[in-house]
């Protein structure tokens, strides 16, 4: 025989099939090797007695024991670490972030899909690599709900508030519990995240992104019923496909990252004019107000408030006869500034500021929230008006002046009205259970507003939009604001009979509300009806 | 001579516990060389005849202690030193991991560190076996005057590094201070404990009179530690402080004092001084500056995650990612390759060290040797705390290296020194508890009965 080199041996094992097998061997015989030696010392633990010393005080005992406990609490505290970092989410997107191991089972995960409600994909992860890599098959579509996640600038929207359940560590059922102590086991290739699954409508998403077109806006339409967002559109938006370090430079008029829908504040214009309306029902309004042509004053000091109308037909070199005695139903059909102006002064500040607390103003609300953060939105900011402000509150009732609102709470005020005047609270999430969120109004005021909200359709300013199918009740808006031409707004919902959806639709500076934003929030309910949204 | 022998076969006998544990060590370092060997050959490493240079030197170095013990018919413990060779052995494989002998020729100092660290112990042990260890209580203020000079030595002649000062060739002659204080404090307690469990009645006042010279001395050792910005020296030297003050004199109340004054200076610490100040941020928050303060921390963990329960596997992670892996941070790297369970099991260690440890001293009972052991023990333990402590996040990090395990010469210097410190206590007394007869063991007997 002869004589084989130990050294080449050993790198020809190592080369072979044989060593990955060979290697977990070597690392068990390590363990077991660690566990013979413990024993055998315990086993020879009389013949190891240091009995030339005399009998033990046994004084350090205490104080060894203190050491057992610490030393246990630090390998407890480091399991939580080491073992179960998955329930950590900053841990997590700190080692996705920073971390070059490519051994690290954070990269590996595949982080669930983003799904709209038909099982549509709007997020994946796709293998790239020794990395996995984040995809949005529609771009900036959905960028604000579904929001980014970057290996560099980290996440935004639900990829950061539903962080842990997408990444398989939050488990809510058996099965996922079993998954869960496998990962721990044994090194899985590409560990699983969930699945989250959403109340939009990738159709009417795209569609209401196209009709807003390049403008600056927003959209939101809702499930009056049970709260199930269906749109929610920001535009402009940015592809979450590409995040640059461009995109976080302040400063940019068409602040892409601004979700305008839930964080955006407007004056609302005329689209007030329903709040005020509610704070009338509620009151016990009753007759007529005498609305001039003229306009309408709080004080000689003050400039006047007038209807459209005066001005139009001032324009047109005309005098206006003024619409003379008003009922309720009929001022908010013509959307009379005089009218709500002149009741909003009546009840007065308390009634005022009452009523916006009841529309929830100035609050917070979760879209969708996990412990380890949420999605929210922001609603209206109610004004601050002085006792002695009267012309601010006159202003203020037809939603002009300092009174400013997200379209997502316009959507929800219009939902509101749509659902006997309880409010549901919006969910992003399909399996979030239904949560009503507070009563907005009584329900016979509720009834009957939405019976106004109709005629302002079928005989008022939202003529434009007047269709067969489906039959649209809401209120149209033109905001003066001091950046330039109005904000055009539409708030409403549909069908007018059995109301399903509701919707609130922003342009900014887009003009009058029966010219811009009605015309696309009756394309959105026309295509809801045809796609079966509206049963 | 046939006398001579027979003794010397008998400890031979004696010490067969020792010699089963220590061939168990070699095997399981054997088999993590493997391991590191296959790893490094898998990602393209040459082998050449010097990389099994350190495994040879290990398996001499087990060998002198196993024979220096027996032929010095040591009856001193059998597990302190497989407990120290086991973490050793652990800490070789994790600096040869981490490359520490790459590019080392045949004699570089980094071959030398262990083989020397052992030799020191057991020329310590040899040297205060039979009792000969009470001598180094003759003088205790000559082990504090030798702390000062070692500190103000460094202070003289340090370079700044990191925040610390360090000696010549970031060479920490401090460390040393781990053994000098140690005997200072075990020889003045044993020779003041009188007057230092004299507290007042009926309020439990301690006696300040008698704590007075200690007290001092503290002071200008907090001082000269603090210009050296070594804080976790301080917290380890203080804490021996305690643990010897309460099993010196029985009186719980300097623990109750201690943890007073912990407190105060503590807060003092962190109010005033930014260094301490960026590391509790670091401790508590690391998250909120992931790529500044809390990047060590955070890096280390992340392996640590990497290796799950079962690690990586022995040369197959990439600790190179963890700053100053191979000194502080050596248990993250252990926690990334051996995982979870690796780092179980070199916790369970340093318990079964500590354990017998302060069972030499409860066996000794009392005096300077009971108060040596568990001075040493008790250094040994917290610097372990600290350190494992920091890398976990489990406590805000201090900067010190695990005992045995981490790079650094002085530090496992120190460590040796104790080590062989306890050793020789461990060996007992001669004189009056073995008068001139030739049966020692019917003696033994009795005293256990």
């Amino acid at each position: 025989m002869t004589p084989v080199d130990p050294s080449a041996l050993f790198g020809a094992i190592v080369d072979s099939e044989v060593w990955p097998i060979l290697r977990i061997g070597l690392q068990a015989a390590f363990f077991a090797t660690v566990v013979y030696l413990v024993k055998l010392g315990f086993d020879l633990r009389s013949l190891t007695e240091l009995r030339h010393l005399g009998r033990s005080k046994r004084s350090f005992r205490v104080f060894f024991i203190a050491l057992t406990i610490l030393f246990s609490g630090v390998l407890l505290y480091q399991a939580t670490w080491q073992l179960t970092g998955l329930f950590r989410p900053r841990f997590l997107t700190f080692m996705q972030a920073y971390d070059r191991r490519q051994f690290n089972p954070a990269h590996r995960i595949r982080r669930g899909r983003i799904l709209d409600r038909r099982g549509e994909i709007l997020a994946f992860s796709e293998r790239h690599g020794s990395r996995v890599l984040r995809r949005y098959p529609y771009g900036p579509a959905f960028a604000h709900v579904v929001g980014y996640s970057d290996p560099k600038f980290g996440a935004s929207g639900l990829e950061a508030a539903a962080n842990a359940y997408l990444n398989g560590a939050v488990a809510d059922s058996l099965p996922a519990w079993g998954e869960l102590g496998r990962r721990l086991l044994i090194r899985e290739q590409s560990p699983r995240g969930q699945d989250l699954k959403l109340t939009l409508d990738t159709e009417l998403q795209r569609l209401a992104v196209r009709r807003l077109g390049g403008k600056r806006g927003a959209v939101v339409v809702l499930d009056a019923r049970d709260g199930a967002i269906r749109v929610l559109v920001s535009t402009p938006a940015f592809d979450p496909n590409r995040i640059t370090a461009g995109l976080f430079r302040p400063g940019r008029p068409e602040t892409p990252l601004l979700n305008r829908a839930t964080q955006g504040l407007y004056p609302p214009g005329s689209g007030f004019k329903i709040l005020t309306a509610a704070l009338a029902l509620e009151q016990g309004f009753r007759g007529t107000r005498h609305c001039p042509a003229d306009g309408y004053a709080t004080s000689s000091r003050y400039r006047k408030i007038r209807d459209h109308e005066y001005y139009a037909a001032r324009r047109a070199g005309r005098v206006w006869k003024g619409h003379g005695n008003l009922g309720l139903a009929t001022a908010l059909a013509k959307s009379s500034n005089v009218f709500f102006a002149r009741i909003g002064v009546e009840y007065g500040h308390a009634a005022f500021s009452r009523n916006l607390e009841r529309f929830h103003f100035d609050r917070r609300i979760d879209l969708y929230q996990s412990p380890y953060g949420a999605w929210t939105m922001r609603t209206g900011r109610a004004p601050e008006i002085a006792r002695s402000d009267k012309y601010g509150l006159a202003q203020a009732s037809i939603g002009q002046g300092k009174v400013l609102m997200t379209p997502a709470h316009m959507a929800l005020i219009a939902a509101a009205v749509a659902n006997r005047g309880l409010a549901v609270n919006p969910r992003l999430v399909a399996t979030d259970p239904p949560v009503p969120l507070a009563r907005f109004m009584s329900a016979a005021a509720a009834r009957r507003l939405a019976g106004m909200l109709r005629k302002v359709v079928t005989e008022g300013t939202g003529r434009t939009i007047d269709i067969e199918q489906p039959a649209i009740a809401g209120k149209t808006g033109t905001a003066q604001n001091p950046q330039g031409a109005a904000h055009s707004w539409f708030v409403g919902f549909a069908p007018a009979g059995r109301p399903t959806l509701a919707v609130a639709v922003m342009v900014e500076h887009g003009g009058y509300g029966s010219a811009t934003a009605a015309p696309i929030a009756r394309d959105l309910l026309v295509r809801a009806h045809e796609s079966g949204l509206l049963r | 001579m046939t006398a001579a022998s027979t003794r010397e076969t008998k400890t031979w006998e004696l010490r067969r516990p020792e010699r089963l544990l220590l061939s168990g060590c070699l095997l399981l370092v054997a088999l993590g060389f493997v391991m590191v060997l296959g790893a490094g050959l898998a990602a393209g490493r040459r082998l050449g005849p010097l990389d099994l240079l350190p495994l040879l030197t290990y398996a001499a170095s087990l060998v002198v202690i196993h024979l220096t013990l027996v032929l010095s018919r040591s009856r001193g413990d059998q597990i302190l030193p497989v407990a120290a060779a086991f973490l050793s052995g652990i800490g070789l494989l994790a600096q040869y991991r981490m490359g520490a002998f790459e590019g080392a020729d045949l004699w570089g100092s980094v071959r030398l560190i262990f083989p020397g660290g052992v030799l020191v112990m057991l020329v310590v042990c040899v040297a205060g076996m039979r009792g000969r260890y009470r001598r180094l209580a003759a003088w205790p203020w000559v082990w504090a005057g030798l702390s000062v000079a070692l500190l103000a030595g460094v202070l003289i002649t340090g370079q700044r590094f990191r925040g610390g000062i360090y000696g010549l060739g970031l060479i920490t002659p401090t460390e040393l201070l781990k053994v000098t204080v140690i005997l200072f404090l075990a020889g003045l307690i044993d020779r003041d404990a009188k007057v230092l469990g004299k507290w007042g009645r009926p309020l439990p006042v301690p006696p300040f009179k008698g704590l007075l010279p200690l007290l001092g001395f503290w002071a200008l050792l907090a001082g000269l530690l603090f210009v050296q910005r070594d804080l976790g020296m301080f917290v380890i030297l203080s804490v021996a402080l305690l643990v010897m003050l309460v099993a010196g004199t029985a009186r719980l109340g300097y623990l109750v004092y201690g943890v007073l004054a912990a407190t105060g200076l503590g807060y003092l610490m962190l109010t005033l001084f930014s260094h301490g100040h960026r590391r509790i941020q670091a401790w508590l928050a690391p998250f909120d500056d992931p790529t500044g303060t809390g990047w060590q921390v955070l890096q280390g963990l992340s392996g640590m995650y990497s290796g799950g329960l079962w690690g990586e596997g022995f040369g197959r992670g990439n600790p190179e990612y963890i700053p100053i892996a191979e000194s502080d941070f050596i248990y993250s790297v252990i926690g990334e390759e051996l995982g979870f369970l690796g780092c179980a099991a070199v916790v369970v260690f340093y318990l079964i060290l500590f354990g017998r440890g302060l069972r030499v001293a409860d066996r000794i009972g009392s005096g300077f040797g009971m108060l040596l052991c568990g001075g040493l023990t008790t250094v040994l333990a917290t610097q372990t705390f600290l350190n494992i402590g920091g890398v976990t996040k489990f406590v805000p990090l201090t900067g010190i290296t695990l005992p045995f395990i981490s790079q650094g010469g002085s530090s496992l210097l120190a460590a040796f020194i104790g080590l062989g410190l306890i050793l020789a206590v461990s060996d007992g007394e001669v004189a009056k508890r073995r008068p001139q007869q030739d049966k020692p063991k019917r003696r033994r007997g009795r005293a256990d009965a």
